[in-house]
């Protein structure tokens, strides 16, 4: 089991929500970010996370797929994320990059934009450092 | 400290000495003392000794690619500047190592200095944009 670093450690669970229309994805990443110490909340849709995202308990990060109910839909999940207070950090994750998404979650901006099949050692890794450096960074602003 | 502000520094950071006069005399122009460097030591070297409030950084140093881990440091030493990445182009792969960098934006390398900088500067005077990963302590909360 991957471990947080020890700033990590001293803070609440941090708490992430991922969002795929793939029963399957959403299941395994799921499985896997909790064995790494995450508090996971699921949606299977953008209709279903943009509700999520509106409650008071505020999400460290969000993972989103891109195409959902529809194309690139997952950059509207994302924009709508990027004007949260605190601002959770970002992750989209798609089989169907193209320099136009790409460039669109570019403007957002997002944090992280990883291409499927996905590299989940990669995945948790980068997850690990953004989810602690955005802490971190909150942290020194109280 | 309330208001105070010194001055503003950029980095650029490119192989051709060349593209780096154009870049400073145009920075200057805008208002930014600029540090050059055209290799990645002397970058590192220069992101020791200053802050940054923007930076460009050729994606291609000694060889292809070695910009981008540049870049991302650049993004994690000074999470708040603006820097931008030239490219040799605008692909898919280049704007995902883009992202995952930290960078504001990736111009073509193909662009003019004029046109590079006249985009940044446009970037720094606008506040909203220069840094909107961070979250601003006085920010509103939104649900």
């Amino acid at each position: 089991m991957q471990s947080f670093s020890p700033e990590l450690k001293m803070l609440r669970k941090p708490s992430l929500l991922i969002v795929d229309d793939e029963p399957n994805v959403l299941l395994t990443l799921k499985l896997v970010l909790e064995e790494d110490g995450y508090q996971i909340s699921t949606a299977a849709s953008y209709a279903e996370a943009e509700k999520l995202i509106r409650k008071p308990c505020p999400f460290d990060a969000i993972l989103t797929d891109l195409w959902m109910e529809k194309e690139d839909i997952g950059l509207e999940l994302a924009r709508s994320a990027s004007k949260l207070r605190p601002r959770p950090i970002i992750v989209i994750f798609t089989g169907f990059g193209s320099t136009g998404n790409a460039r669109a979650a570019l403007g957002v901006p997002v944090d992280y934009f990883a291409l499927k099949p996905l590299d989940v050692d990669e995945l948790k890794r980068v997850l690990n450092r953004l989810v602690v450096t955005n802490a971190a960074d909150r942290t020194v602003r109280l | 400290m309330s208001g105070w502000r010194g001055s503003k520094f950029a980095l650029v950071v490119h192989p051709d000495l060349s593209v780096l006069s154009q870049y400073q005399t145009l920075l200057a122009s805008g208002g930014f003392t600029t540090v050059v460097a055209r290799d990645l030591p002397t970058a590192l070297l220069a992101i020791t000794q200053h802050f940054f409030d923007v930076a460009v950084v050729s994606s291609q140093l000694s060889e292809a690619g070695d910009g981008w881990p540049l870049a991302g440091v650049l993004h994690l030493v000074f999470p708040q500047s603006y820097i931008g990445v030239l490219a040799p182009g605008t692909d898919l792969l280049t704007l995902q190592s883009a992202i995952n960098s930290g960078v504001q934006d990736v111009y073509e390398i193909t662009q003019t200095p004029q046109n590079v900088v006249s985009a940044l500067l446009a970037a720094t005077n606008n506040p909203a944009t220069l840094n909107p990963k961070k979250n601003p302590p006085d920010a509103p909360q939104v649900h």
